[in-house]
This record gives C-alpha cells, sequence and structure tokens, in this order.
C-alpha cells in the first residue's frame, strides 16, 4: 500500500475513533452539564424567592385565604413553586428528583427543598423543574455537538489527504523516476525540489548511490572491451597464420593433419574467450533491447535453420506454435542464440530416431516455450547445476566449453524470461522458457509490487 | 587491387598482406593512425582494411577522414575490441562492412568480394565450373537448362568452395562459414560432411563431382 494511502487511512480512522467514543460519551456528559445548569437556575430561583419574602413579607403567599400553602406552576407544567409551612422540626436543604402528582398526573421532577424560619413558623420552599424538559434540553445540544463534531471530521479527513498528498509529492517524483529507469545505466540523476529534507536526503542518496554503479558499469565495460582486446588479438595472429601455413603449398602434406588440429584446438580457445565475453557483455547491459520479437516466428527461423542438423542425426524437429505472443524490449539476435542452443543441445543429446518438440502454449502467466527431448536426458543430481559455468555434463567428445547452457541463462534472465528443466535420466529432457506477460499496463506496474517487476 | 592495411599488430599484418598478396592484391601497410592518415590522402586506395583500436588514433575518426575524401574506397573494419556501438557507428559512418577478430582470412576474403560486387556493381555474378553455373545473386546452380536444388546450407558450401577454388578449406572453416559465430558449445563437424554428402548426391545426378576432392583428415577442396 503507498504512503500516502496509508497515512489518509490512519487519520481518517483515528478520527472516527474519536468521533465513536464522543458519540458513547456525549449524552452523559450533556446530561450533566444540562442537570447541573438546572440546578444552578433552581438556586438562583430560590434567592429570588427569599427576596421577594424579605421584600414583600410571606404574606404575599400565605394568607389567610390560601390557608397555609402557596402553589403556582407555569402553564406545561414544566416548572413549580410551593411554599408551606410545616411543623416539623426537621431542617431541609436539598436538590433531588422526586415524583410529584399534579392534576391527577405523575411528573417526574428536579425539586429544590428548602426549609426556613420566619416569625416563629417554620416553612418549606420547593422549587421543581421537570425532568423531561431538562432531558429535551439535553437532546438538542447532543443533536448539534453531534453534527458539529462529524463535520469536524469530515473536513479534517480531507485536508489531511490534500496536505499529506502535497507533502509527498517529492516521494512520488522518486518514485515515478525510479520506474522509468530499467537499469542503473540509464539513470540520469536530477535535483529535487522540497523543504523537506528527508526527502532530499534521500534523492541525494539515490543519486550517488546511482552514480557508483554506473561508475563501476563503465568500468566494467573498459574492462571488458580490454579483455576482449588482448586475448583476442594474439587468437586472430595464431588463427591468420595457421591459415596461410595450411593454404601454402610448400606445407608438406604430412603437416595438414597437424595444422587442422591445432586450429580446432584455437577454436576451443576463441570459443571460451567469446562464451565468456558474450555473458559479461549481456550482465553488463551492453546490449540492447529495442525490438519486438514474435516468439512463434523466432522459433519457426530456429527451426529452419537447424533442420538440416536434425535429419543428419536422424531426429525429427516438430514445432506447434498454439497461441500468437511478442515479447517487446527484446534482442532478436540473442533470443536467436538462446533458443538455437536448447534446440542444438537436444539435437546433439539425442537417441537415433529421437523426436523433439518445440511447443508454444498460453500458459497462466503468459506463454511459454516447451523444448521437449526424448534424448538421454540429465540425472537428478546434475540438474541443479546445469547453468552453472564450466558445468560439463555429457559432452561426448569433451570439446564442450560448458558455457552454453550458461549463455541460454543469461539471455533468458536479460529479457525477464524464467527457464526451468525438467528430465529424466534416459528419457526425456524438457527445457521450459515462461515469457513474461506482454503489455503491462503502466498502472498496474505502478500500484503492484512496482520494485519487484523490475529486479 | 589497391589495399591499406591499418593495423598495429605486425604479426596480423603480415599475415593478412601475406594472404591477400596471394589473391592478387596490392597491399600497403600502415601501422599506426597518423602514418594510414597520410597514407589515404596520397594514394587512391581500392580497399581498407581498419582496425579501430589503434595506438594514437580512433579508428572512426580515420574512418570520417576517409569518408570526406573525393574518391570512395571499400572499407572493412576489423576489431577484437567488439564493443557493440563500434559496429553500428562504424557502418553508420560508412563503413561497408564490418568484421570482429578474431576471423578467418577466407571469410575476409569472402567479405571483400561481397563488397566489391556491391560497391562497383559487377554486372556478372554467375560463374561457370565442370559445365555447372552458380549465380550468387539469384542463389541458383544450373546444369545447362536443368536447376539443380540446393537447401540454402547446401548452396553456401558450395559457393564457399568454388571461391576458394584449388584451396583446401576445413570442416571448421566451413561450419563457421555457414552457421556463424552462434558460439555453441562445440562444433560438430559431421553436419558439414552430411551437406558434402547430399551435395555431391544431387550434383553426380548430372555429372561426375570429382573435382569436389575430400582431402583426409583436412577437408574438402573445389579444383578446377
Amino acid at each position: 500500500m503507498r504512503l500516502q494511502s496509508k497515512l489518509a487511512l490512519f487519520s481518517a480512522a483515528s478520527k472516527v475513533i474519536i468521533l465513536l467514543l464522543l458519540v458513547v460519551g456525549l449524552p452523559l456528559l450533556v446530561n450533566k452539564v444540562a442537570l447541573l445548569n438546572a440546578d444552578e437556575r433552581l438556586l438562583q430561583k430560590e434567592a429570588k424567592m427569599y427576596k421577594i419574602i424579605e421584600e414583600q413579607g410571606i404574606g404575599t403567599f400565605i394568607t389567610g385565604e390560601t390557608g397555609d400553602a402557596y402553589g403556582s406552576y407555569n402553564l406545561f407544567r414544566e416548572e413549580f413553586i410551593s411554599l408551606e409551612e410545616i411543623s416539623s422540626g426537621k431542617v431541609v436543604n436539598s436538590i433531588e428528583n422526586s415524583l410529584r402528582k399534579v392534576d391527577n398526573e405523575i411528573v417526574k421532577y428536579r425539586v429544590l427543598s428548602s426549609t426556613f424560619d420566619l416569625g416563629g413558623k417554620r416553612y418549606l420552599l420547593e422549587i421543581g423543574r421537570s425532568l423531561a424538559t431538562i432531558e429535551n434540553n439535553s437532546k438538542t445540544l447532543q443533536g448539534y455537538a453531534l453534527y458539529f463534531l462529524a463535520a469536524v471530521v469530515l473536513l479534517t479527513v480531507f485536508t489531511d489527504l490534500a496536505f499529506s498528498k502535497i507533502l509527498l509529492r517529492p516521494l512520488t517524483l522518486i518514485v515515478k523516476r525510479l520506474q522509468r529507469v530499467e537499469h542503473p545505466s540509464a539513470f540520469t540523476p536530477k535535483d529535487l525540489k522540497t523543504t523537506t529534507t528527508d526527502f532530499l536526503y534521500l534523492n541525494n542518496t539515490i543519486n550517488a548511490m546511482m552514480g557508483q554503479i554506473q561508475e563501476a558499469f563503465q568500468k566494467e565495460k573498459e574492462f571488458i572491451g580490454n579483455v576482449s582486446h588482448e586475448l583476442l588479438t594474439p587468437v586472430s595472429i595464431l588463427q591468420s597464420r595457421l591459415e596461410n601455413l595450411l593454404s601454402d603449398p610448400d606445407t608438406p602434406d604430412a603437416m595438414l593433419e597437424k595444422l587442422v588440429d591445432n586450429l580446432r584446438t584455437l577454436h576451443r580457445l576463441k570459443n571460451i574467450i567469446q562464451a565468456l565475453l558474450l555473458i559479461s557483455r549481456i550482465e553488463n547491459e551492453q546490449y540492447l533491447r529495442n525490438e519486438n520479437v514474435d516468439i512463434p516466428q523466432l522459433a519457426q527461423e530456429v527451426a529452419e535453420e537447424i533442420k538440416e542438423r536434425a535429419e543428419a542425426r536422424e531426429v525429427s524437429l516438430q514445432v506447434e506454435m498454439e497461441a500468437d505472443y511478442t515479447l517487446e524490449k527484446a534482442n532478436q539476435s540473442l533470443l536467436f542464440t538462446m533458443l538455437f542452443n536448447v534446440v542444438n543441445n537436444a539435437i546433439k543429446y539425442n537417441k537415433p530416431e529421437g523426436t523433439i518438440l518445440v511447443k508454444g502454449q498460453p500458459s497462466a502467466q503468459g506463454f511459454e516455450l516447451l523444448v521437449k527431448d526424448s534424448g538421454v536426458g540429465i540425472t537428478q543430481e546434475q540438474l541443479p547445476h546445469i547453468f552453472s559455468r564450466f558445468k560439463r555434463m555429457h559432452a561426448p567428445d569433451g570439446e564442450s566449453h560448458g558455457l552454453g547452457l550458461t549463455i541460454v541463462n543469461t539471455i533468458a534472465h536479460f529479457h525477464g524470461i524464467e527457464v526451468d528443466v525438467q528430465s529424466r535420466h534416459g528419457e526425456e529432457t524438457t527445457f521450459r522458457f515462461r515469457f513474461p506477460k506482454a503489455n503491462l499496463p503502466e498502472s498496474v506496474a505502478f500500484s503492484g509490487n512496482w520494485a519487484q517487476n523490475r529486479v | 587491387m589497391h589495399t591499406l592495411i591499418v593495423e598495429d599488430e605486425t604479426s596480423l599484418a603480415t599475415e593478412l598482406m601475406h594472404f591477400l598478396a596471394q589473391e592478387h592484391y596490392i597491399c600497403d601497410w600502415a601501422s599506426n593512425g597518423r602514418e594510414a592518415s597520410e597514407k589515404i590522402a596520397v594514394n587512391r586506395y581500392d580497399f581498407i582494411l581498419l582496425d579501430l583500436g589503434l595506438p594514437d588514433y580512433d579508428g572512426l575518426d580515420l574512418l570520417q577522414e576517409t569518408k570526406a575524401m573525393d574518391h570512395d574506397p571499400a572499407i572493412i573494419i576489423l576489431t577484437a575490441r567488439g564493443a557493440l556501438e563500434d559496429r553500428i557507428r562504424g557502418l553508420g559512418l560508412g563503413a561497408d562492412d564490418y568484421l570482429p577478430k578474431p576471423f578467418s582470412l577466407l571469410e575476409l576474403q569472402a567479405r571483400m568480394q561481397a563488397v566489391l560486387r556491391r560497391k562497383f556493381k559487377l554486372k556478372s555474378s554467375s560463374v561457370a565450373f565442370h559445365g555447372f553455373e552458380i549465380d550468387s545473386s539469384t542463389r541458383r546452380v544450373t546444369f545447362g537448362a536443368q536447376e539443380i536444388v540446393l537447401t540454402k546450407k547446401e548452396f553456401d558450401i558450395l559457393h564457399y568452395l568454388l571461391l576458394h577454388k584449388n584451396r583446401i578449406l576445413t570442416r571448421l572453416q566451413l561450419t563457421e562459414h555457414i552457421w556463424g559465430n552462434l558460439l555453441e558449445d562445440d562444433y560438430d563437424s559431421n553436419y558439414i560432411d552430411v551437406h558434402i554428402k547430399n551435395l555431391r548426391k544431387k550434383l553426380s545426378a548430372h555429372a561426375t563431382t570429382d573435382w569436389l576432392e575430400t582431402v583426409r583428415g583436412v577437408g574438402y577442396r573445389l579444383t578446377v
């Protein structure tokens, strides 16, 4: 998952959690606040009542007409005030919830009760506020609070998203640049415009390391060039000299065979040097991958080129192509060498009257090419080593340099083709080339494991 | 054919001159870029064999210099450095062919002939021998009015043998010529024997083929 998505997810998740906590805790909190508020109002009213009694005397409320008590409700019985004379000597001063019967209806009230003495008599003052009203108020409050919070959460999630996107833009840029580079040798260092020092550090480090890799590649390239020149020049001189001797009419016939032997040995030396150089050059990325290669057609071309060898060995060579497949960004001549080597081996290590099947078919991964022979096979012990350098498997004449399959493997790897071999000793061998999926869309490559795709 | 060999390796230059002299080329030798530059300016060469790895000169500069002159010698690049861009640049700068070292002298001569035919538009591309006629541009072999159908490899072998007539060609030389350098694990000379056998069979349906000799333990020779 991309860093930006992770940050956005985290920000959204943390805010949702806060919101949930508030939804759970808010009613309790708001109720408490509403109750405290109500109590405060009751106390204020109590003070007001005392003031009135003090100024106007208790006679305002309790007269001969009303008896010894006074009561007043407002219209919807949301509040009431009562004042009565009591006989008991108990002093009360409390605020609590209690049920009162008003007009044959029981209503729950928050009631402030307070006793006071006046003119030798004791009075009880009660001020009540209906709990329904209090709760109603608190519910309205809760509703508004929730809407507000939700709006705040949404807003911050979006601002976080936008901000992290802006903040992470340099990182996105670095990733995109790296994606475009197929190999370190094709990398051009660029500056990054950002004030975030972490990204600057990252970019500079990548630039520096790519520079080192490029330098190493360049040195290796020069080295390969020098080795090539120093080793192949003497071979070239020897070959020309031997060929001149061979065509010299003064050379006695008895010498000719020896000269041919020498040329064979020299050819062997030349082949080893060239095979090693080829492997090094491929690994050094000196070959271009700028062609689209039609694999079924390539298989046909190889078969065409090699069929006379198969005939000479009385081996039947069959090509079956069940699907079209074009390998993009490839090197035709290297792929030809790869397939030629494998089919040539299949001929060389086959039995008389043997068969070879070159088969192309669609696979879950994309496309695969099988080269199956009815040959001498490879033993289980040898199988893991067949692609290693200088591991001669079963060369009958002892002149094989053991690099043929290493070349095959190197070329396959260079093109992102997977090779594996299955064999039953004495019966058959199958080389399988698994080609990468064609036309990998940019977006898939980007959202997927881009780094792994390019290893 | 007046030929300049630009090559800093004395031994190789000596062998090249020895071989080309036999093939009736008149050869000059320059062992460094400065000397080559002077010789090219003074003489009108038909052919230049150019080694790119000179001690004092970039061979490609020399190629450009030569191309800027009013006469137009055929140029074949010979190099052991084997850098791939050299090949592309060399051909792009107007070289007629490119032959990586080590090469067979016979292959060099075949390439030189092909370049000459292309460059100077030699009219006749067909050669007659022992009643047969081989046309290298249409790739046909005929005996009188009858066409002999050969495979690609058979044609290439016959053509190569004829090109180097009266000379022994080893199986290795023939193998390298018809298969190119595929860097095989090992080469199998038997394939050449099979081709020769088939070739003899096809040709002997029309006339005797005793002119296509087997030189025991060495190779084959076409005598004319």
